[in-house]
Formats: C-alpha cells, structure tokens, sequence
C-alpha cells in the first residue's frame, strides 16, 4: 500500500467514524411522557429507609429530574423521571439523626447497578449453569401459581420452604402469614452474623429478648468485649454520633473507652485502652472485674448507689457463684487462662467504680463461640452491676416495640439461624418426607454465607423448583429455576422496625422514592397475587392487593397512639408517615426510665412511654439455672491447627451481600487501606516465625478446607490469631465480586453456639503457610498518603 | 483531496485525523444521563474535551445552528398571544434549568384549541401513543465546558430572556442566535459589576 | 460580609468509619478506578482516612486522620501552575478550573498533603450507574486534575438561596457531603470569618494544629489532637 492511500483510507474512516459518533443511540429510543412534573435542576428531598443492615436508619433521597432508559408497557424507551442522587440521613429520625454511614450511602448503587436482573427470567440450561431465558410476567406467576397450587392439592403444602435474610416489619408479617395459610412451615431466616446469643443472653439478663440500646452520650467509661459498635456492629450510625458526644460533647468530660478483644477492629482503634485476650475467654475477664467490684465492696456510679444491694440484681442471679461474691474469678486465677495480668483486671474495676456513669458492651466474635452465652451473661452481669447511671438512669437499656401487628414477637427467633439452616439441609439431603419440593429464596445467599458443613449446596441442588425474588445473581440465587427479581428498595414501600439505636419505639414506612427502572414487581405484590390466584385459606389470610394497603392497615393503628405524628383522620395519619418517614413514640422522659441494676423490673423500663410494649415481652426472671463458667471449644487441634481463625464483618460489604457495589470494593479498609481484594492479618512476629512478608500470598487452612489470600502484618493482632474480612470471594455476583479474594465463610467448621444453636464463627482453629510471593497475592492498597509521614513499608 | 498541498501539511492532516479517529474508537466519552445537545459553544482549546477531535470542533464553532425540531413550533404566533415565557417553561425563574415543555403542556391547551392543524396532530398522535415530544435542545453547554449556569439569580437580577435568546418573538422554532461564549457572559458580568471569578461558573 | 471557609476535624471524634469517603464519591462524581487502575494508585479520594500505627502488639494503637485537601492560603499548588487552573478564590477555596488545566500535574507534585488527583482516563460507569451522577457537578475529564472543592456546588446553592431570600447564610445552614454523613460530628465546616460560627470557636481550641503546619501553607483546615481520659480528670 502506497503512503498516498493510507493517508486516504485514514482520512476516510476518520470521517466515518465522526458521522458514527455524531448519531447518538437515544435518537433511536422512543420517549416516554413522564409519569410526574419535575423541574428540572431542583431537588426535592424525599423519605426513605436504609435496608442494607438491620439498623433501619431513616433516609433522605434527593430526587432530580433526569433521563433514564426505562421499560414501560414492555417497551424500552427514554423517560424523564425522578431519580435517586445522593442518599443523607433523616434528621428527625430517632436513630441516625441524619447522619449515615458508608454501606448507606453507597444504597444507590443497589438501584443503578448494572447487573441487575431487569426482567422475569426462567432457567434454560441446566442448574447452575447461568443460562436463562426472558419470560413474560404473566407466565413466570402463571408458572409458579400453578406449582404452588399442585404442590398443595396433592397434600404437600408443608413441603413448601421459605429462605430469607432475617428482618423486622410487615414483609415479615406478609411472608409468615402466607406461608402459614397454605399450610407450610416457617420460613428459615438465615444470616451468618446472627444475633440469638445476645437475644438470648439479655432475655435472660434483663428480661428482653432484644439487641440493646445504649446511649452513649451520657457515659463516662465504656468497656466494650469484642463489640465494633462504631464499625459493624447493632446500630453503628447511632452509636458513632453518641461516642462523639462521650468524646468531646461534654467540656471537662471526656469517656474513656476500653476495648477488650484479640484483633484489633475499627472501634477498637479509637479505644484509650485496647486489651487483647484469649479468644473465648471475654466473659471470664468480665467475671474477674466484677470479682474485684464485689470483693473489695467498690460502689461504682458515686455514692448515691450503695454497693451491697448490687448484688442480688437479676442479671446477676443468673451466673453461678454471683451471690457468693465470684469466689472462682480472682484476677490471679484468671491471668493464664485470658492472658490479661491480673493488674490489670483490678486497675480496670477500680476506674469503673471510681467513673460515674459505665457501662459493659459484648458484641461480635466473643459471641461466636461454642460458650456465646456464657461469655455474654457475664458481661450483662457485668453490666448491671456498674451501670447505675450518675443520673440514676443506665446507659444500656431498650427500644420500645410499636406494637405494629405480630411482627414485634414474630421477629424475635431464639434458634440460632444456622440451626434453622441445617434444618432445612438435612430435610433436603436425606429425603424426609416432608423434604423440600420447591424453595422460594428472598434475599438470603446461604451457599456462599453457610460453612461448608451445612452442605447446603448439596441440600438446594436436591430440591427440584427453585423461585428467587432477588434482585441479583449470586451463588444462590443461580441455581433457580424461575427468577421474579424485586424492586430495587428505593423503588419500593419500604417498612421496617430497628430493633435498638433509640428509646423511641420506631416504625420505618416510606413510600417508593423513585420510578421502577425495569421491568421488576415488589416481591410483596407478587406474594399478595399469588394468595389471589391460589384462593382459599391464601386469600382469606391476605385480603390485600397491594403491599401498601397491608402497610396502611398496620399502620392505622398508630394514630391514636400519640408520638410523631398527632393528626385527626386515618388519611391525615397515613399521609403524615409517609411524609416522615415512619412513625415514633415520644422520648422517654428521665424520671419514667427507673434503675436497670437491681430491681427485678429488668432494662425494659427504659421503655418509659410504652409501658404495655416493654413488658409484654418481658418473661420472669431466673428461670434458668445459674449458668456455670464454659470454656470454649475449637475445631482442630492446637498441634495441627495451631492459630486461631477470626473471620470478621467487612466495614465495607458487610456479611458480603454488598460486595458488588463499586463504591464498597474501592473503600480502602481504614485498618490496612486495602481495596478490591481480600486480605489476612498476621501479627509481624508470626510473619518473621514463618518467613511471610507483607503482601506475600499465604495459604490458611482448616479441616474443612484451604483459602489463600495475600497477608497484612499488622501489630494489633494477637501472635495465635489470624482475621481475615468477610465479604469478598464471590463465584458468581456481578462483574465487580466475581472472582475477586477469598471467602473465609468457607473453611468455617459447622460449630455452633452450644446453647442457641447460632454460628460459632470465631471457633474455627487453621494452620498458615506461604503459598507465594506479591506477584501472585495482588494485595491492591490505597496509594494516597502525604509526603513527610510516608506509610509504613509497603508494597505498591 | 486538494493537490495542491505540501506534503508535510498532508501528513499532518492525515496524523490528526488518525489521531482524532484513535481516540474516538478508544477513549469511551464522559456520560451523562443524555440529552446533550450538539449545539454548543465552549470557545476554548483545552484537553477538557472528550476527544481531540472534539476539542478542534469545538474551538473552530464547528455547531449546527439550525437543528430541525419534530414540531414547527411558532414561538412568534405563542408570545404574540400574550404567553410568558415560564408559562411553559416552567422552574426558569425558581432554579438552574427551564423546562422544555412536553406534549401534557401542550395539550393542555390544544386539547381545544386549534385542534385540526397538522402539526397539532401531530402532538396528539404523540399523546395517544403515550410518547413525549423528542425535543431538540438547543442551547446547552457540553460537559466538557465544565460551566454551571444557574437561571434563577439572572431572572432575579431582571436580566431580559432575549439577552441570550436573542427575539423569541420573531422566531419559530428555536434558533441559537447569540453565540454564548465566554466573552459573552463576562461582559455582561463586568457591566453590572458582579463576580467574575473563575469559579462562580466553572465548577 | 465575605466568607472565608474552613474546617475543623476533631481526631477525638473521628472514628476511622469512612462514611465521608463514600460521601464524597457519591456528591462529586467521582469515578471508580476499577482493580487493575486501583494497584497503578490511580484510585481517587478526594478524602481519605490515614492511619499510624505505633507501638508493638500488645500495646499497639493506631490514629487515624482524615484528610482531605487543606484549602491552604499560601497553598503550594497555586504559584506552580503555568496556566492559573489552580487559584485562590476570594473565599479562600483552592480551586481547579478544569477548562484551564493542561494536566501538566505540578500541582500534584508541589502538593505536601497529596490530595490532588489526576485524571489517567476519561470517567466511566457502566450503564444505568450513570444515573447516581450528581448533575450539580461537573465530570473531569482525561487530563485535568481534580481535588476536594468543600462541595462548592452546595456553597454555590446555599449563597443563590440565601440571596433570593435576601438573608445572610447562617451557620451550619448547609455542609459539604463528608461532614453531613459525619456521624460523631468530627467534620465540622463553617465559616472562619463568623467568630461565633461552630467551627471559628473550635479552631480557637488549644487541641487545634494545623497538618504539616512548619510547611508554611496555613491551611484553612484545623486538626484537634486527640484528649486523654487522664487529662480530662484532672481537669
């Protein structure tokens, strides 16, 4: 080719190429009218709620106008429409006080992901394959209504299975309520970080089967065992904003934080005192305080409590020994067996009784121990005895229930989850007679999240129909054979009731914030349908059409019981929380909250404005025997297993359902700045011992098998442990989790708490080799850093 | 192609197109949810240009003036009978943006009113099958202007329509009569004596 | 009365959360690099959470500080810029003017706090996550520099607002994305030159040191050291 015709042929295809970019693709799409005036460039700000943990924060969404690509009558077309822009905390909600945390915000990509499933789909290769096909709306609930009618005219209706993430409202109701009028069992509620051991434990303590609430605000010494309260862990937005108040909220009034635990997490990286100590042994160290405390007769919170009668508290009653002042718990005893010197232990009890207001806190991996609720009855023992308040008011109490329907007792599952999960493996696995014949799937991804020892992969392949209503294809939800995927949350009605973060009784409600961008179904709606279609007990059980007219009915009865919203008619009081958000009780007001510590009322009354809601759930005390000291169990030995293996709730992904949000993969971990990959933390004596470096690739292996990961020395982490973030090491969850890092979840053996049947996560004991050098563990880090105060030593 | 030409300046031609046609293939543009319009002034040569090619259009005024719009909309024979300006684009005088306005606007009054000329039809055979009007924008800013402007302030400070719009009343459909650059917004910016720093628009 | 904007970031507050992080990404468009941009350190934050460890296990501590551009007013990124792109604003912002910069990235170079960003690509999100775009704010394109603006979109509406209303802005009336999610309050924005302001009265702190202050760059952002449990009982 002469150099004359190359330059023709450049200049031709450059044209070419100008005219093909000048012809933009929406001129091809039809445009919609759109279903509401907007002006354009204004935002209007409207109500939501967070659903990507539990904590049921209140939402702000900014709504602009903009266009979007949109199905509409089954058409693709453009649309100029509301949409989702920035997501803020709602000011007047009672829990987050408008602020919001990281995984909140990052709420939006849930909405504009692009690996939605935007339509019905049905399976069209075989299981697990990931082939699927489009299929009408009309047929997919033909499909499955006709199934669901089958399966309970041939009298199989109980072998119908439900398997959903846990949650709190009306979904709930309308789940439970439909599976129960076709005659099925309830549904399996799963989640790994379950928490049943500290429902337990303070059903037991206090009287309260309910996470705890604690307002920190008001404190002046908090120890904390394991708990990433300001990470993870409860209600983290409402607990960050009270520890900047037990900060520097108060002039001349500063809290100290004491964190016990074995690797050091976020929260325990802002403690004035960071304390490790053997794994499983946090409620022993928690009974050698209080020995202290009740040997040498301390009085904590000043003078107004007098010690001796802090000894017969409830919460007390329960542990073995606690009358005869703990004789077995002496800080000498307990030096070798938690590793805390016992100078320590003392120093600690006599600051607690010298501070006004403390308060004990147990959360996380303690609980995760074959010996969970032991460990937290201690603390909760603890607790009551150095929680009385310098205003004679505890810091640790509970949120009161609004009472909305049955949902406030049926939320409440006192069997560990993985014990409900095995239930339902086992059925699968061994063919019972009521074994699973098809298994409709709602948010909940136990193949990736479950121990491998639950062999629920095996259990689910066993099950011949498969419906999920997710939004998204992860390990679980590929092997259905029919998906109906879900409004994204901020296209739905959204209702929930958090379970602590404040002493109002909160019930969430908002109204979709935006326009369906695909061709999706509310799964309530769907529900609600498929009882219509089915008829009989179904449809007697669930009169309604729409999923907001069973929220409305629930509701209503709100009205007249005073709080946020004081209106006249019922309309006035629906419109009212729609515009709130939900609905609130008043705050308790100081002097209707009593002492938590000694009276045998328990910490419900903190429930002050709702008398009926805090002692309708209270059960009478004692009950159980006093509870003798466990020691907790581990899988492996310690000559083959040698470390211990401390898997944890990633600040970023959560259990790992958030992995597939771009926002969340390139969050550099604070602790380590690590993005987009998984890594293990090793003590740097650990890692000179056995010849690894930092961003060495390493090998962790357990008796149910190996992950390898890139490893992170780092100086807060006890020399026996190895922690490792949950969250990453999908197979199949979008182009942004796929195949990316380890998932720690899978070499967990199947332990379980023994008393709750709950996940002993934290019990599993592994061996650690190098596997490799940087080139092959990819460890990615943040590079920002300023000249001057250079990071560590770190591979780039 | 033109004979005359010295080599080099044909090399030279053929680089930039090739050089235009590689980035174009590769560079992926800035998105935005669309409706970006063609029509736009940004008057300057920086790399803040989605593509080389962009850039040199961009700052040779390279932009049709004349877009053809799916209505013959009459502007003239509208504002001749008394119609304001925000009556149909709405939010000029409360936000950043006017609304352009879609065909519930318009059969808002053509519900009755001449309901048998063709290009009324038009608009109904729109609203029957349920599809917006596809507009034509003709003054916008391209993202890579990075400018911001903001209607309402200029509304407020009784800044006439027709200074950038130039005579509506003697227009049909829209035409992009004042080319706003720069230079343009700054004069009017010194003139009545308000900010002319850089980011009070390039943000 | 002009303003002069500033912030206070209260290390005793601060919790390591990252929630600005996120914030900050989702109000500014800020694109994600992607894994294999990410491990070229081409990932931005236009505020970060550091963090420094001392210490040996078992008495290891960590501090974290978040920072973010220090909106210096002797701001060493300004007199090297051959095309003015980086200036000092009358209210005291550095600002990038994007249609200025010729991504010669002195900047970026002259900058002690490493907190501007230079764009490798043109951004991109793959479709509909272009919808979550905040359209208040521009896209930075191949070649230009980018860093924290405090949200000058949010000051821009605020002062728009306040001026229709005819009314000076109050205090705390509005706050750039990273103290708004900020949870314990350890971001707090405002203006310096209101001394009743939240953030005059806790920059007069005598916790308050500025980052790298010998540098000479008198940033507008005050940092609070963190207390002691001993020193607050002593009074």
């Amino acid at each position: 080719m002469q150099r004359r015709d190359f330059i023709k042929i450049s200049a031709l295809s450059g044209a070419m190429a100008t005219l093909e970019a000048c012809r933009s693709p929406e001129q091809q799409l039809i445009r919609f009218v759109p279903e509401e005036e907007l002006i354009p460039g204004i935002a209007t700000w409207k109500p939501s709620v967070c659903t990507l943990c539990s904590a049921g924060c209140g939402l702000q969404v900014r709504v602009m106008q903009g266009d979007a690509e949109v199905v509409r009558r089954g058409q693709y077309g453009l649309m100029k429409m509301g949409l989702a822009k920035k997501l803020e905390g709602n000011p007047q909600h009672p829990v987050n006080l408008g602020k919001l945390c990281a995984r909140g915000q990052a709420g939006l990509q849930v909405l504009y992901h692009p690996d939605r499933i935007t339509h019905p789909i049905k399976r069209s290769g075989s299981r697990g394959s990931g082939e699927f096909q489009e299929i009408t709306w009309d047929d997919a609930l033909k499909e499955l209504a006709s199934r669901l009618a089958t399966l309970q005219s041939s009298n199989s209706a109980n072998s119908l299975a439900f398997l959903a993430r846990p949650m709190r409202g009306q979904r709930r109701e309308l789940i439970e309520r439909f599976l129960k009028a076709y005659g099925a069992p309830p549904a399996v509620w799963y989640e790994p970080f379950d928490e049943t051991v500290l429902r337990q434990a303070n059903l037991l303590s206090f009287g309260r089967a309910a996470l705890p609430t604690f307002d920190l605000r008001r404190a002046d010494y908090v120890i904390s065992f394991g708990a990433d309260f300001l990470g993870t862990w409860n209600s983290p937005v409402a607990q960050s904003i009270g520890y900047g108040e037990m900060r520097q909220g108060r002039p001349g009034r500063r809290a100290k934080f004491v964190q016990v635990e074995s690797r050091m997490s976020q929260t325990g990286a802002n403690a004035d005192e960071w304390i490790p100590c053997r794994p499983g042994t946090e409620g022993t160290l928690a009974l050698g305080i209080a020995h202290v405390i009740l040997s040498e007769k301390l009085a904590p919170g000043g003078p107004t409590s007098p010690a001796g009668s802090l000894e017969g508290s409830r919460a007390g009653s329960v542990i073995a020994g606690w009358s005869a002042g703990l004789p077995d718990f002496a800080p000498a005893a307990l030096e070798k067996q938690t590793g805390v010197s016992a100078a320590v232990i003392t120093r600690l009890a006599h600051e607690i009784a010298q501070t006004g207001s403390a308060v004990a806190i147990i959360g996380g991996a303690p609980l995760a121990h074959t010996n969970g609720l032991f460990s937290a009855l201690a603390v909760n023992a603890l607790e009551s005895l150095i929680d009385t308040g310098r205003d004679q008011r505890p810091i640790l109490g509970f949120m009161s229930e609004p009472e909305l329907g049955d949902a406030a007792q049926s939320a409440v599952p006192l069997q560990g989850s993985l014990a409900s999960l095995n239930g339902l493996a086992q059925a699968a696995l061994l063919g019972q007679p009521h074994a699973p014949q098809m298994l409709l799937l709602y948010d909940a991804n136990p193949i990736f999240s479950a121990p491998p020892g639950v062999r629920i992969r095996e259990a689910i392949a066993k099950i011949p129909y498969i419906v999920s209503f997710g939004s998204f294809i992860d390990e679980t939800s590929a092997q259905a054979d029919l998906i109906l995927p879900d409004h994204a949350p901020l296209e739905s009605w959204l209702d929930s009731i958090p379970e602590s973060g404040s002493f109002q009784a909160v019930a969430n409600l908002a109204p979709p914030a935006v326009a369906p961008l695909h061709d999706t179904r509310a799964m309530p709606d769907v529900l609600l349908g498929l009882a219509h279609q089915l008829g009989g007990d179904v449809a007697k059980a669930l009169p309604w059409t729409t999923f907001d007219a069973l929220l409305r009915a629930a509701f209503i009865p709100l009205r007249t019981r005073g709080g946020s919203i004081n209106k006249k008619t019922d309309d006035e009081f629906w419109s009212t929380a729609q515009e709130q958000g939900g609905w609130w009780s008043d705050a308790p007001t100081a002097h209707a909250a009593g002492a938590q510590g000694g009276g045998s009322q328990g910490a419900g009354s903190h429930a002050g404005s709702q008398p009926a809601a805090a002692t309708s759930s209270l059960v009478p005390a004692a009950k159980h025997a006093p509870m003798a000291p466990a020691a907790p169990e581990f899988a492996g030995t310690p000559a083959e297993f040698p470390f211990h293996f401390l898997p944890y709730v990633s600040q970023a992904f959560g259990d790992g359902s958030l992995a597939h949000l771009p926002w969340m993969q390139e969050l550099p971990d604070v602790l380590t700045t690590a993005m987009w990959s998984s890594w293990v933390e090793i003590n740097p004596k650990t890692g000179e011992r056995l010849g690894i470096r930092q961003g060495d690739l390493v090998e962790i292996a357990s008796q149910q098998g190996s992950v390898r990961a890139p490893a992170v020395l780092s100086p807060g982490i006890a020399p026996d442990i190895v922690a490792m973030p949950v969250g990453q090491g999908h197979e199949n969850f979008g182009r942004f989790a796929t195949g990316r890092g380890a998932n720690p979840l899978s070499i967990l053996a199947p332990l379980a708490e023994h008393q709750t049947g709950s996940l002993a996560w934290a019990a599993t004991r592994v061996k650690l080799a190098r596997a490799g050098g940087p080139e092959q563990a990819k460890l990615i880090l943040f590079a920002g850093g300023m000249r001057g105060f250079p990071h560590e030593e770190e591979p780039r | 192609m033109p004979t005359g030409w010295p080599k080099w300046l044909l090399m030279i031609v053929a680089g930039a197109c090739t050089w235009a046609l590689v980035e174009i293939a590769l560079t992926p543009h800035a998105t935005r949810a669309s409706g970006q319009s063609e029509y736009v002034t940004t008057g300057v040569f920086t790399t803040a240009h989605p593509t080389a090619f962009a850039a040199v259009k961009d700052f040779v005024n390279m932009h049709p003036k004349h877009p053809v719009q799916p209505i013959a909309y009459t502007h003239t024979v509208h504002l001749a009978k008394g119609l304001q300006c925000p009556f149909c684009h709405v939010g000029v005088d409360q936000g950043p943006e006017a609304r352009i306005p879609g065909v519930t606007v318009c059969m808002s009054c053509h519900q009755v009113i001449a309901t048998d000329r063709p290009e009324i039809k038009k608009i109904a055979a729109y609203k029957a099958r349920g599809e917006e009007i596809p507009w034509v924008r003709v003054y916008d800013y391209s993202e890579s202007a990075h400018v911001k402007f903001n209607h309402a302030p200029h509304i407020r400070a009784q800044v006439d329509c027709s200074n950038c719009h130039s005579d509506m009343t003697k227009q049909t459909t829209a035409e992009r009569k004042v080319d706003m650059n720069m230079g343009f917004c700054i004069a009017c910016h010194k003139q009545k004596q308000v900010s002319i720093d850089c980011e009070t628009c390039h943000y | 009365m002009s303003h002069k904007w500033g912030m206070v970031v209260d290390l005793d507050r601060c919790t390591g959360c990252e929630a600005c992080v996120v914030a900050c990404h989702a109000e500014n468009n800020i694109p994600t690099a992607g894994a294999d941009q990410a491990a070229l350190g081409r990932a931005k934050h236009w505020i970060r959470v550091e963090r420094y460890w001392e210490g040996d296990f078992p008495d290891a501590r960590i501090r974290f500080q978040p920072v973010l551009c220090q909106q210096c007013e002797q701001a060493p990124c300004e007199p090297v810029c051959p095309t003015y792109a980086s200036y000092h604003t009358p209210e005291g912002l550095n600002a990038q003017i994007y249609n200025r910069c010729i991504g010669t990235r002195f900047c970026a170079n002259a900058c002690p706090y490493n907190v501007r960003f230079f764009n490798f690509f043109n951004p991109q999100w793959d479709m509909p996550l272009e919808l979550q775009l905040n359209p208040d704010v521009s896209l930075r394109t191949v070649g230009v520099m980018e860093k924290c603006t405090f949200c000058t979109q949010r000051i821009k509406a605020a002062e728009i607002q306040a001026e229709a209303e005819k009314r000076d802005l109050k205090d705390g009336e509005f706050n750039p994305a990273c103290a708004q999610s900020c949870a314990s309050k350890a971001l707090v924005f405002g203006d310096l030159n209101d001394p009743n302001s939240e953030v005059s009265r806790l920059e007069r702190s005598n916790r308050g040191t500025k980052l790298l202050g010998e540098l000479g760059t008198k940033p507008n952002v005050t940092y609070l050291e963190r207390g002691t449990w001993e020193d607050a009982k002593n009074g």
